[in-house]
């Protein structure tokens, strides 16, 4: 698996507080655990200088006292890296990557709206994909949330019934 | 220049209608389009935790009805993965199979809706016929029409006989003669040439920049395609080419996905050809071990990414599913900048959206703030009505279309 | 009933026009319900037909499970139909929520919503099952028992030239 391993090899090198912070799942799946202060960096390089140009998609999940994030980033020969990184419930804030993913502000909107997260450089828009009308402070994704909570937070209770 | 409204809207004004897109005009050009979505935020991924791996097969196929072995397919996908399953060659043939005869129906669905939305009708009515006979093959082979049900954990729920399978080939035959034709139709006819060249021009740089997958962004150029970048079923040892274009408009997503319609009725003989005999399922385990995965998988819209995490339960920790029409709707509004108005119905469609997304009202707004709504409908018999007075019609198209018989 | 009811229940078996709404389905339904347009399966020769807006409609037809967001606009549509109207729910997410009970955001089928006349189950529903549901309906208007279809008759399409040709 060389490029595999020159792919971690290159991190490694540039940033040294990566080294067995990188695994290789299978040929084409690289995973890393990146700490949250020096995750523009690696990002950033990783997107501009080693051909990681596509973004699949940003996962957040709930891990108990963090919430994790996971950056998926393709190159076009079908490498993936997937970049992890963590913020405290207490204080969930991370930064933006859509001045160089503009086409990732949808995936970072869906963090804010289902995790609570709170993202650092956000374009102002239109929330997604919750409703207007959903009640404050309840973040779905969150393993502590269940649908019940939302009961009686309907409003409009009475139903149109035709005579 | 002046901003203007534009006063339609057959609901009462005064009612505020969720409005899915919002159109700001400048004269007849759009100068700005925002997205209002959510409409079929349905809580998938957190139902899934709720549910076991092979509950969650189900549901992860209704996602979008259109391409439900393409959901189905990426989670088990990386269900496997995560569990170390190895699945028999046979069944991972059969997922192919059905993977491509999906790529063949939904791109026939699209060629009757594009028709649709320029007013050609006749090629919406045409292609939904010869799409009924890839029906009849997935009923006949699945049981269902749409949402098929064949995969299941180890590999697939369902064998085909050699009798099916010659049926099969049969169906590709008439398909491919009457692919033939629309490809005829859609690069030679100069009424639709005239009419869906020039319109949503997304260029290269920035289609990838705004991550643009599968045939919308093929017609940019973009070099993108999971099958041949990120082998996965068995693809690996099938031969096909990535079709790619530069015209970065409506006529190349067009002409993209016919093309590719070709090269899915030989990759099915290939796929039926090379079929090797043998079991087509493993035992699963109820209980999916820690560990995580990521797959993909090329849809017919592209790249559909699934994320689990697995935590020993028979139950997934999480599942991110992420569709592709996410990834391209993020280019819509870049595609229709300093487009009319008339083009924003074909300008979507061609981004191939799921069907629920083009049934919604959509905003015009001026500068000044106020605006009215529009129904997706009535846009598009502006549209057409339009482009009629550009001297671009399709009546006489319709007809020569409706004269060519079986 | 009056004369002028029997005529206009007489008008609206003859051609009752649809309204097709989708609120929050994965698209299966749809696609079946514009699939009974084409030429397979025909649904215009009964004289069926898809319009565009409420305000003409007599039977609105609904597939997917109803979402928060869609929920308002749902009861704003079903309003604006004039009297008579019935609805449709296609596809077992519009008749309990299908696949999606439980779900965040889905409150359940249509009729948790609005009223319903008339349940076509399936996922999806085949266009078969949807034709053959509407027919039910309209029996039902027709005065017939519940589940007996009415008495409707097909309209033999011209050939296509030959009505182009008479058309100019």
């Amino acid at each position: 698996m060389a490029n595999e391993e020159a792919i971690k090899a290159e991190l490694t090198g540039k940033f040294p507080f990566l080294a067995d912070k990188i695994v290789i799942k299978r040929e084409r799946r690289l995973f890393a655990d990146v700490p949250q202060d020096r995750f523009r960096e690696v990002f950033e390089h990783a997107a501009r200088k080693m051909d990681f140009v596509h973004l699949c998609i940003i996962t957040g999940l709930d891990d108990g006292d963090n919430l994790l994030f996971i950056y998926h980033m393709a190159k076009l020969d079908g490498t993936v890296l997937n970049l992890k990184t963590t913020a405290p419930k207490s204080n969930p804030a991370i930064k933006t990557i859509t001045d160089i993913f503009p086409g990732g502000v949808i995936y970072e909107r869906e963090l804010v709206d289902l995790l609570g997260a709170k993202v650092e450089g956000l374009p102002p828009g239109k929330r997604y994909p919750l409703p207007d009308d959903w009640p404050p402070n309840q973040y779905p994704l969150r393993k502590d949330w269940k649908p019940e909570m939302l009961e009686g937070k309907d409003g409009r209770k009475e139903e149109v019934k035709n005579g | 220049m002046a901003k203007v409204t534009i006063p339609i809207g057959p609901q009462h004004p005064a009612l505020k209608e969720p409005e899915c897109f919002i159109v700001t005009l400048d004269g007849e050009r759009i100068s700005h389009l925002d997205m209002r979505l959510g409409y079929n935020h349905r809580g998938i991924e957190k139902a899934c935790e709720a549910r076991t791996y092979v509950q969650d097969v189900y549901l992860i196929e209704r996602v979008c009805g259109i391409c439900s072995h393409s959901h189905s397919t990426c989670f088990v996908q990386a269900v496997e993965e995560i569990a170390g399953l190895q699945i028999p060659p046979r069944a991972t043939y059969i997922r192919t199979l059905i993977a491509e005869l999906e790529r063949v129906h939904s791109h026939l669905l699209w060629l009757g809706v594009a028709g649709h939305e320029i007013g050609f009708d006749t090629l919406l009515m045409y292609t939904w016929r010869d799409r009924e006979a890839v029906m009849d093959i997935f009923a006949a082979l699945t049981g269902n029409r749409v949402n098929y049900g064949m995969n299941t954990l180890g590999g697939v729920r369902r064998d085909f006989t050699k009798e099916q399978l010659a049926e099969v080939l049969k169906v590709i035959d008439i398909c491919e003669e009457r692919t033939k034709y629309y490809i005829e139709v859609c690069t030679q006819e100069p009424t639709v040439i005239n009419r869906l060249s020039g319109i949503g021009h997304l260029s290269h740089d920035d289609a990838m920049r705004l991550g643009t997958v599968g045939p919308t962004g093929r017609a940019s150029a973009v070099d993108k395609d999971v099958r041949r970048d990120d082998p996965y079923l068995a693809y690996k040892d099938l031969s096909f080419k990535v079709i790619l274009d530069n015209h970065n408009d409506v006529f190349g997503r067009a002409v993209v996905r016919v093309l590719e319609l070709m090269e899915s009725y030989k990759l099915i003989r290939e796929i039926i050809a090379k079929m090797p005999d043998g079991p087509v399922t493993v035992k699963a385990p109820r209980k999916i071990p820690a560990g995580e995965a990521f797959s993909r998988y090329e849809a017919p819209r592209g790249e559909d990414s699934h994320y689990i995490r697995a935590n020993g339960t028979d139950k997934p920790e999480r599942v991110r599913v992420r569709a592709p029409t996410m990834a391209n709707l993020q280019s819509v509004a870049k595609m229709l900048e300093d487009n009319n108005l008339a083009d924003v119905p074909i300008a979507i469609a061609a981004i191939d959206p799921c069907f629920s997304c083009t049934d919604r009202m959509i905003g015009i707004r001026t500068g000044k703030g106020t605006g009215n709504s529009i129904r997706w409908d009535d846009l598009r018999n502006y549209g057409v009505k339009w482009y009629r007075k550009q001297g671009i019609d399709f009546t006489d198209l319709n007809r020569k279309l409706a004269k060519k018989q079986e | 009933m009056s004369l002028l009811s029997k005529m206009v229940t007489w008008a609206r078996i003859k051609s009752p026009w649809i309204i097709h709404f989708n609120t929050g389905a994965c698209n299966a339904c749809d696609i079946e319900i514009v699939a009974s347009l084409t030429p397979r399966f025909d649904i215009e020769r009964f004289g069926i037909l898809l319009k565009g807006t409420p305000r003409h409609a007599d039977v609105l037809v609904c597939s997917g499970p109803v979402t928060r967001q869609i929920r308002e606009r749902l009861i704003r549509v079903y309003e604006q139909m004039p009297e008579p109207k019935f609805v449709v729910a296609v596809g077992t997410c519009s008749c309990s929520g299908g696949v999606f009970q439980g779900c965040y955001n889905v409150k359940g089928g249509i009729d948790t919503v609005i009223p319903v006349s008339a349940y076509i189950p399936g996922c999806p529903a085949s266009p078969a099952a949807i034709i053959d549901g509407v027919a039910k309906l309209l029996g039902s208007l027709q005065g017939k028992k519940p589940g007996e279809k009415a008495d409707i008759e097909a309209i033999v399409p011209k050939p296509l030239e030959a009505e182009m040709a008479n058309n100019g």
